[in-house]
């Protein structure tokens, strides 16, 4: 385990994306109590942890994080990127008002931002595929897991109090 | 026979959680669920992968029960458990919860899913004991939030 193998194009750009999406996250009024606010940043992680150690690692290891194969603290610091993912996603699922027919476009616009997102860190040598995986096999990854989470959404939404008063 | 032995426990586990009157709420379990799930696969990647004293298997049904105990298994007996110690004897659940744990850590080095090479039954213990308490304060760090929600509002 190192902190880093070297630091260049993909630790600063870690670094500048995480700032970004928890600056957003600060600045945005906030719409929901704290215990949701919560639970929907440790979603978005969880389900970056969950999917990049079972086909991103092991056996399977269809990518590669970073510079090494082993863990590095930029690779926790990635994950942690997933969290503000989730969080947006649901913040602007209730600032669009996103109902029964919305529903569907919304998810395919998410999955699309999320295959978008990941070329983007292909460019900056943050991911490196292989095993003969490509980009667009994410796609469906991103649609299984953003439908995942509005319906765990609405589920929540239906039986808890999510917005602050 | 990992894999089938494997797969029904994930499934006994989760309809075992899906028929138990539940003390936490869904949030709250979910929570749980997640902190305990992020935990131990990190800690499996650390002693597999970078501590390398435990060997897993290269063979793909044994490597799928491997995920099934790390990702399913693990995480939703700390949760059920953590569901029972409010309505029964906290001692009891809590030992009843370890060892069958450690009966399916048995199982995994017994069909070679996982291998020892520096490691052994009890720090798997340890490492278990470690969950459970992370599973507690994890579901009042929880409560703690909403509670200040409640009270600041």
């Amino acid at each position: 385990m190192n902190l880093w193998e070297s630091f260049d194009k993909n630790e600063i750009s870690i670094i500048i994306m995480i700032a970004i999406a928890y600056a957003v996250i600060f600045l945005l009024p906030k719409k929901f109590t704290a215990d949701i606010t919560l639970l929907f940043l440790l979603f978005g992680f969880t389900i970056g942890v969950l999917h990049d150690f079972t086909i991103g690692g092991g056996l399977i290891d269809f990518y590669r994080l970073n510079n090494s194969h082993s863990y590095e603290i930029f690779d926790f610091l990635y994950y942690l990127l997933f969290a503000p993912f989730s969080y947006l996603f649901i913040y602007f699922y209730e600032v669009f008002r996103i109902h029964k027919i919305t529903f569907i476009w919304y998810i395919i616009a998410w999955a699309l931002i999320g295959v978008g997102m990941q070329s983007l860190f292909i460019w900056m040598d943050i991911i490196h595929f292989q095993n003969g995986y490509e980009l667009h096999f994410s796609f469906p990854v991103f649609l299984m897991t953003q439908t995942i989470t509005a319906l765990y959404y609405e589920i929540v939404s239906s039986r808890f109090k999510v917005f602050k008063e | 026979m990992a894999f089938t032995i494997f797969f029904f426990v994930a499934w006994f586990i989760l309809a075992l959680f899906a028929v138990i009157r539940k003390k936490l709420s869904l949030i709250e379990n979910t929570f749980v669920f997640m902190v305990i799930l992020v935990i131990n696969i990190n800690w499996a990647w650390i002693i597999i992968e970078e501590m390398n004293v435990v060997k897993l298997t290269t063979e793909g049904m044994d490597y799928t029960a491997f995920l099934l105990s790390r990702s399913i298994i693990i995480p939703m007996i700390l949760v059920i458990q953590l569901n029972l110690i409010y309505k029964l004897n906290t001692v009891f659940v809590f030992t009843v919860s370890l060892i069958i744990l450690l009966l399916l850590t048995f199982l995994s080095t017994f069909f070679h899913v996982t291998d020892y090479i520096k490691w052994n039954l009890g720090y798997d213990a340890l490492y278990y004991i470690f969950l459970h308490v992370i599973s507690y304060y994890s579901l009042q760090l929880f409560r703690k939030t909403a509670n200040n929600e409640v009270n600041y509002s």
